[in-house]
């Protein structure tokens, strides 16, 4: 722990610690572009220079400066401020004076730094540089004029993403940022770049000129667009949800966010419910609220009704529509819409108990199922972490592109009784082993196979429980707590023939065995449910309702209402108090507070933000056999996983340019 | 009848006594195209600006000055326009009158004169239709 002075101040910091943390430590402010908490250190901005001593009588740049004992460090002297004021007249030598029509104006760094530590005029009346355009796809936009060469995209894209797509050409002044031979950026983080682009060289393209940040209202909020539940806060103006971006929490999301999450938004917009509709003569017209429920009534369900929950609800509608259901008398509450049938009468067994954070230290890990990538892109980058620091990976299933180096084990489920030697000894030797389920592999019936892997791995040990299971619905917990999930799955919900079916916004079901019910549909977007459905009652999405959500690791958080639900759509909740009073039952509750205070008494666990205790995993059954092939995962196209996204103009050319691009270049050939 | 006018009104070029105080103080510089007449002060007192003013021939409307006497009503050079600026260009436009206050003058949109209906928003959402 070395002991030196910043500006006369004396602290002592941990080893390892740079001259830069050490001046943070002290709570000073060192301005700086290139450097970044999250990626390598570059130490190519020149900005973050401080006055060392001991060392050469010259200002040192504090990023690669490692601390040390008895330096004296100082922030304010006047060397400081003219080797910064320098640096920063010779960033702005070849920085265009662009911000008026700059996306990054008002949350620049460049320009905040150049107004706190530059000069007041410039010196510099010679030409400025150009730089061609490049194209990095139909989610970034660039400008690299504006390029300072901190080289954070680089990092980014080569250390976090794993993808070598973005790089550096030439030398020096002619150095350019580009992706090579003018192709995409194509996985699924590439967007993050922009967050990190400190200048205006990287900017959203669908976001391009829509905003100023002055002009915009700031909700925290989570993303559903997977079961990860990343940190988001959206930018609304007016009614419209203009952008999302991340927010920074460790434990989830550090400060990234999936590609989908990102850029959902603008299909909040589209496809919207905004009236009642009903089914005349089998045609779906316009009606109203109170026809509507009449019909419902008229249905006369009695005890015979079952709710279906989508992937995107909240916590609360679910609740809301279980104690509708519970006072007519109806368990059938089912949340798995594909039919989905594993045991959950422990929670911690379909739960994801390393945590995120949790398998970053994990140093072997298997994978049955899944497609990290798409399903969970935030774990992914999480799991390259853990190679990074050595971690052995084997994958059970079809193969896919992974951003780390890993040993696909076949298609075959049946490894999982006759484990191959290779995996055997990375599990024995790990002394942090995890194993990771995912939808294809429960679709399986592999739930069991994988618990015995439990004790045949040592999977939980001291502080340690390496047994995961990875959803990609950000409903899927949340419903599980609540309930929502039936012995045999929707098999049951089918075979007790309801005469009223609601379904909460779920687009991914089979409508097909439900013909001779109602169905009502409570939902945002015009999809698959809402072509099916008899009724329509149009809801609100998640940026238009407060509502709790459950992450695959058993997290609860709160996200808040942003804007209103457009035309005629009420919040989901109401809508359903409304029903009870149509239907004649009571649900004991009339404001959204009541109704989170009956949620959190029925269970607490949703009261309390952060992780849920599910308690020990479960015995695993010794008659539990893997079989079967994986012979496809669930997600068939990244971006168009959801119905916001199916609707976004923005996820719709991705899915055809990045994910079908060499498709449509063929055919036109 | 112009003589009552002349008399009552003062929204037809100048009253009596701006007429009486231009013929006694005043000295005729030069008429524009609409008639309007343009005196300056016969003296002026020393280190003081030169006093110019117009007597309009019809309304009294400032906006009716052309472009050519509106330098010289300024200040802005001291010899009258005929000699000094270069001739019209062909693609001048003629002199509108200013149709402020007028049946002429523009309605916005939605305004009450215009019947008070506005266009119907576009909306900042496209809604589902059940055939799509």
């Amino acid at each position: 722990m070395p002991k030196l002075t910043v500006d006369g101040q004396e602290l002592e910091v941990p080893e390892g610690a740079t001259v830069l943390q050490a001046c943070e430590l002290a709570g000073k402010e060192i301005p700086r572009f290139c450097y970044h908490e999250r990626l390598s250190i570059a130490g190519n901005c020149r900005m973050c220079l401080v006055e060392v001593k001991p060392g050469p009588p010259k200002p040192q740049a504090s990023c690669a400066l490692p601390a040390a004992e008895g330096q004296e460090i100082r922030t304010d002297s006047e060397m400081v401020k003219t080797a910064r004021e320098g640096v920063m007249e010779f960033l702005l030598i070849n920085h265009p004076l662009d911000c008026p029509i700059c996306d990054q104006g008002g949350e620049c760094d460049l320009q905040d730094q150049s107004m706190a530590y530059g000069r007041g005029a410039t010196r510099y009346d010679a030409n400025k540089r150009a730089v061609t355009e490049k194209y990095m796809g139909p989610l970034i936009k660039t400008v690299m004029t504006r390029c300072i060469h901190c080289t954070r995209c680089v990092r980014f894209s080569e250390e976090i993403a794993g993808v070598d797509e973005i790089g550096a050409l030439y030398r020096g002044e002619d150095m350019q940022i580009t992706t090579y031979l003018e192709q995409a950026a194509a996985h699924e983080l590439s967007a993050n770049v922009i967050d990190l682009c400190p200048v205006g060289a990287l900017t959203s393209r669908p976001y391009a000129f829509e905003a100023r940040p002055w002009e915009l209202k700031k909700t925290l909020s989570i993303d559903v667009s997977d079961a990860v539940g990343a940190n988001i806060r959206l930018d609304s103006r007016g009614r419209e949800v203009m952008r999302a971006l991340p927010r920074i929490n460790d434990d989830v999301n550090e400060e990234w966010l999936s590609d989908k999450g990102r850029y959902q938004v603008d299909g909040l917009t589209k496809r919207r419910l905004d009236k009642v509709f009903m089914r005349k003569r089998g045609k779906l017209a316009e009606s109203s609220w109170d026809e509507a429920f009449k019909a419902i009534a008229k249905a006369k369900p009695g005890k015979n009704v079952a709710a279906i929950a989508g992937d995107m609800v909240d916590c609360e509608t679910m609740f809301a529509a279980k104690a509708l259901l519970g006072a007519m008398g109806s368990k059938l509450l089912e949340g798995r819409q594909t039919g989905m049938d594993y045991d959950v009468s422990n929670l911690a067994a379909v739960n994801f108990n390393t945590t995120f954070a949790g398998i970053e230290t994990a140093d072997a890990i298997l994978i049955v199922g899944s497609h990290v990538r798409w399903e969970a892109a935030l774990v992914n980058a999480r799991i390259r972490k853990a190679v990074k620091n050595g971690a052995q990976v084997f994958v059970v299933g079809p193969k896919w592109e992974t951003t780390y180096p890993a040993t696909f084990l076949g298609e075959d489920l049946s490894v999982l009784n006759r484990i191959p030697k290779a995996l055997g000894d990375a599990m024995k030797k790990a002394e942090r082993p995890a194993v990771i389920l995912g939808g294809a592999a429960l679709a399986q019936g592999a739930l069991g196979a994988g618990l015995k892997l439990v004790d045949k791995f040592k999977l939980v040990k001291d502080g340690w429980n390496g047994f995961n299971v990875m959803h990609f619905s950000a409903a899927r917990m949340g419903g599980l707590m609540l309930g929502y999930a039936q012995k045999n799955g929707m098999a049951d919900v089918v075979k007790a023939k309801p005469k009223v079916v609601f379904s909460l916004g779920a687009d991914e079901m089979d409508f097909e065995p439900f013909v001779d019910a109602l169905k009502v549909y409570i939902g945002h977007h015009g999809d698959k449910g809402a072509h099916a459905a008899d009724i329509i009652l149009p809801a609100a999405s998640y940026a238009e309702k407060d509502g709790t959500y459950v992450n695959t690791e058993g997290r609860v958080q709160f996200a808040e209402k942003a804007v209103f639900a457009p035309g005629d759509a009420r919040e989901d909740w109401t809508i359903l108090r409304a029903l009870a009073d149509a239907l004649g039952v009571s649900v004991g509750f009339d404001s959204f507070a009541e109704l989170q205070a009956a949620m959190i008494k029925a269970v607490p666990a949703l009261g309390e933000e952060g992780l849920a205790d599910f308690g020990d995993l479960p015995k695993a059954d010794s008659k539990a056999k893997a079989e079967g092939t994986i012979a496809a995962y669930p997600i068939k196209d990244f971006y168009l996983t959801n119905p916001i996204a199916r609707a976004s103009a923005t996820m719709q050319q991705c899915s055809a340019e990045l994910i079908h691009g060499e498709e449509l270049a063929e055919a036109a050939e | 009848m112009a003589f009552l006018g002349k008399i009552f009104t003062w929204w037809n070029g100048a009253t009596i006594g701006t007429l009486l105080n231009s013929w006694r103080t005043g000295e005729k510089v030069g008429t524009d195209a609409q008639g309007n007449t343009y005196y300056r002060a016969k003296k002026t007192k020393e280190g003081a600006r030169e006093r110019r003013w117009v007597i309009y021939e019809g309304a009294n409307d400032a906006s009716r000055i052309p472009v050519e006497w509106h330098g010289w009503m300024h200040g802005s050079f001291d010899d009258v326009p005929e000699s000094n600026l270069p001739p019209a260009k062909i693609w001048e436009v003629d002199y509108t009158p200013n149709a402020t206050g007028t049946a002429d003058a523009y309605r916005p949109a939605g305004a009450l004169e215009r019947g008070g209906k506005r266009a119907k928003a576009t909306g900042d959402y496209e809604a589902w239709a059940p055939d799509s």
